[in-house]
C-alpha cells in the first residue's frame, strides 16, 4: 500500500554535492513518522525535497498520484505543510497575527479573511495551548512557547500532511517531551499525517509509530521502532556501540551507550 | 466538544480583539500621519518666503483668487515645491520600507544599497553629457536604478538572496556608482558640474513639473498595487521556506515587489536627487508608531512625506542661507544610522 506522499528514486543535493541518493520512501497515512540519522545524513534535505523546497536532481516526489513539481504551489500548500528548522518572523508580530498567516494559501487577492479562517486559527491556538498568548509578541516568548506558536501556524494551514524539521532542537527536555506529546495527540485526534526529523533516537522510539533510519543519503531501515531499532542498526547508522533495552515506562526501545573501553 | 465551546468562544473574541487592535492602531497612526503631513503642507504654504493666510492659499489653489502676486507665490513657487516634497517623500518612504521588509534588515534601504546611486549616475550622465531635460532624466534615472539593482541581485545571488550579502554588495555597488559620478563630473563644464552637485545633494525645489507629475502618476498606480501585493510581502516576511510552503512563489513575488520599489526610487531620484536617509528612516519610524501593526506601507510613505516636507521647510526657511533639502535629511539621518549600526547586531542575536 502506498501513502499519499512518497519519494521515488529521489536524488537531492546542493551545488556540487549529492545529499539524498536515489531514495525510495512511503509516508504512511495517518501515522507519526520520525526520520532519524546521524548529522548530515540527508534527513532534513529529504524533508525539504518532499515539501517542494528543493528540486529533485532525479526521481520524484509524488503527492496524491502526481509529481509535486507538476502541481501548483497553492494546491500543494493546502495539503502539505512544513515547519522549517529555524523559522523567522518580523520583530513585533503577535502570536495571533503569526498563526493567522498560516491561512495564506486559503485566501485570495480579494477574499482575505473569512469565518473559516477564524475557525482554523482558533482550533490551532486551542490545540497548541497558545490561546492565552494571542496578544503577545512572538519575540518575547520562551523557546517552548515560541515553538508551539509556530506549530499553531502550521496547523492553521489545515493540511492533511505536516512535516516538521527538527522541531525539538532548541528546547530543553521538558519542552521536547511536551511538544512530541502535542504532536502525537494531534495525530491521534485528527488523523493528520505527521513526519518529523528528530535527533533524539530515544524520543523518536517513544513517540513515533514509524521510524525511517537514514545513512549517507539512503534509507537503511524503516518500520515500527520496536522492530527496527536494534543495537546493530544504531551501530550502522550512528557508529555508536550500544545496548538497546526496553524503555521502563513505555516498553519502546531505549538506547544506552556501551562502555567505550 | 461542549466543554470546549466556551473556551473557543473566549478565544475567538481574543483573536478578534487582536486583529481589531492592530487595525485600529494602524488606522489611528495613518490618520495622525495624514494630519501631520497636512499641517506641514499648510506651514510650507503659508509660512514660506512670503507670509500668507490659509484662506489666501486655499483660494489661490482653487483658482478663486484675484490677487496676481498671491497667485504667483502660491502657484508658481510654494505649491510646486510642496508637491514635489510630498511626492518624493511618499515614494522614498514606500520604497524604503519595501526594501527593508523584503530583505528583513533595517539597513537595506535603496539609498544605502546602490539603487539611488545607480539612478544618480544615469541622471548625471543625462545632465552632463547629453544635456537632457523633460522626460529624459526620469527615464534615465529609472534605467540606472534598474541596472544597478539587477547588478546587485546577480552579484548577491547564491541559492537565493541573503539580506546581509545583498547589503554589503549594495554598499560596494553604491561606492562604485558614486565613483562613476565623480568621473562624469570631471568631464563636465563648470556650470553643469555646479548644477549636478546641487542635484546630487538632493533638493526638492529644483525639479521640473514634468518629473513631479510623472512621479505622482507612478504613485497613483504603484501605491494601490503595493497594497494589493502586501499579501505576498506578509508571507515573504516569514522567510523564503515558509513563504513557499504557504504557496507563494517567493522569487517572483520578491522580484515584483523590488521592481515597484526600484521604479519609485528611480523616479523620486529624478525629481529630488539622491535624497539620503529618508528611505532609511521612514519605515522604522512608522513601525515604532504602529507597534504590533508594524509593516504598514501607507504609514511609512506618510512618514517619508512628513520628513521631506519638514526637512525642506527647515532647509529653505529656517537656515541663514537657503540649503538643499539633502543637507537637512543628512544631518538628521546620520546620527540615526550610527545608532542603527551600533544596535543592529546586538538585536539580531
Amino acid at each position: 500500500m502506498t501513502g499519499r506522499l512518497s519519494a521515488r528514486d529521489l536524488s537531492l543535493g546542493y551545488a556540487d554535492r549529492d545529499v539524498v541518493k536515489g531514495l525510495d520512501v512511503d509516508i504512511l497515512d495517518g501515522r507519526l513518522t520520525a526520520i532519524v540519522g546521524a548529522n548530515a545524513c540527508g534527513k532534513s534535505t529529504l524533508l525539504r525535497g518532499m515539501a517542494r523546497l528543493l528540486k529533485p536532481r532525479s526521481g520524484e516526489v509524488v503527492l496524491d498520484g502526481t509529481p509535486v513539481t507538476e502541481l501548483a504551489s497553492r494546491e500543494v500548500a493546502k495539503v502539505l505543510g512544513l515547519l522549517p528548522q529555524t523559522p523567522v518572523a518580523p520583530d513585533r508580530i503577535t502570536v495571533g497575527d503569526l498563526v493567522s498567516r498560516g491561512r495564506h494559501p486559503h485566501q485570495g487577492w480579494f477574499r482575505q479573511w473569512s469565518p473559516a479562517d477564524e475557525e482554523a486559527v482558533v482550533a490551532a491556538l486551542a490545540a497548541t495551548e497558545t490561546a492565552d498568548l494571542v496578544h503577545r509578541p512572538v519575540q518575547e516568548l520562551s523557546g517552548g512557547q515560541r515553538q508551539r506558536a509556530w506549530v499553531a501556524m502550521a496547523l492553521a494551514q489545515e493540511t492533511d500532511l505536516l512535516l516538521l524539521d527538527e522541531p525539538t532542537t532548541f528546547l530543553d527536555i521538558n519542552h521536547q517531551v511536551e511538544l512530541l506529546r502535542l504532536l502525537r495527540d494531534l495525530n491521534r485526534r485528527t488523523g493528520r499525517t505527521i513526519v518529523l526529523v528528530l535527533h533524539d533516537l530515544n524520543l523518536a522510539c517513544r513517540y513515533a509509530d514509524h521510524v525511517v533510519a537514514m545513512a549517507d543519503g539512503h534509507v537503511v531501515a524503516e518500520g515500527p521502532p520496536t522492530d527496527v531499532v536494534t543495537a546493530a542498526l544504531v551501530e550502522k547508522v550512528f557508529g555508536l556501540a550500544c545496548v538497546v533495552v526496553p524503555d521502563p515506562v513505555a516498553g519502546t526501545p531505549m538506547i544506552v551507550p556501551a562502555d567505550g573501553s | 466538544m461542549s466543554v470546549l465551546a466556551p473556551i473557543r468562544a473566549d478565544l475567538r473574541a481574543d483573536l478578534r480583539a487582536d486583529r481589531r487592535g492592530r487595525r485600529r492602531r494602524s488606522l489611528i497612526v495613518n490618520a495622525a500621519l495624514a494630519a501631520i503631513v497636512g499641517l506641514l503642507l499648510l506651514i510650507t504654504l503659508t509660512m514660506g518666503s512670503v507670509r500668507l493666510s490659509a484662506r489666501q492659499v486655499v483660494l489661490s489653489l482653487l483658482g478663486l483668487m484675484d490677487n496676481d502676486a498671491v497667485n504667483f507665490v502660491v502657484q508658481d513657487i510654494q505649491w510646486p515645491q510642496a508637491k514635489s516634497a510630498i511626492a518624493t517623500g511618499l515614494a522614498l518612504g514606500l520604497a524604503g520600507t519595501l526594501f527593508q521588509q523584503l530583505l528583513r534588515n533595517p539597513l537595506a534601504s535603496p539609498d544605502f544599497v546602490g539603487i539611488s546611486s545607480g539612478a544618480s549616475v544615469a541622471a548625471v550622465a543625462g545632465i552632463v553629457i547629453y544635456d537632457f531635460g523633460g522626460l529624459g532624466i526620469p527615464a534615465l534615472a529609472v534605467m540606472g536604478a534598474v541596472v544597478s539593482s539587477v547588478l546587485m541581485y546577480v552579484l548577491a545571488w547564491k541559492d537565493g538572496i541573503n539580506g546581509y550579502r545583498f547589503i554589503l554588495i549594495g554598499i560596494g555597488v553604491s561606492t562604485f556608482m558614486y565613483g562613476l559620478v565623480g568621473y562624469l563630473l570631471t568631464h563636465s563644464r563648470l556650470e553643469e558640474a555646479r548644477e549636478a552637485m546641487h542635484w546630487l545633494i538632493g533638493s526638492v525645489g529644483q525639479s521640473g513639473n514634468t518629473e513631479v507629475n510623472l512621479l505622482l502618476g507612478a504613485l497613483a498606480v504603484l501605491v494601490p498595487l503595493s497594497l494589493v501585493l502586501r499579501r505576498l510581502l506578509r508571507s515573504l516576511e516569514l522567510g523564503d521556506d515558509t513563504a513557499r510552503v504557504l504557496g507563494t512563489h517567493a522569487e517572483t513575488a520578491r522580484l515584483v515587489l523590488i521592481g515597484v520599489a526600484v521604479v519609485l526610487t528611480g523616479l523620486a531620484t529624478a525629481v529630488a536627487g539622491p535624497l539620503i536617509f529618508v528611505a532609511l528612516v521612514a519605515g522604522p519610524i512608522a513601525d515604532r508608531l504602529l507597534g504590533s501593526a508594524a509593516g504598514g506601507l501607507l504609514a511609512a510613505a506618510a512618514v517619508g512625506a512628513a520628513v521631506v516636507l519638514a526637512s525642506d521647510y527647515v532647509a529653505v526657511n529656517l537656515m541663514p542661507t537657503q540649503l538643499p533639502t539633502g543637507v537637512v535629511t543628512g544631518a538628521v539621518g546620520a546620527p540615526y544610522l550610527l545608532w542603527l549600526l551600533a544596535t543592529t547586531n546586538r538585536e539580531s542575536t
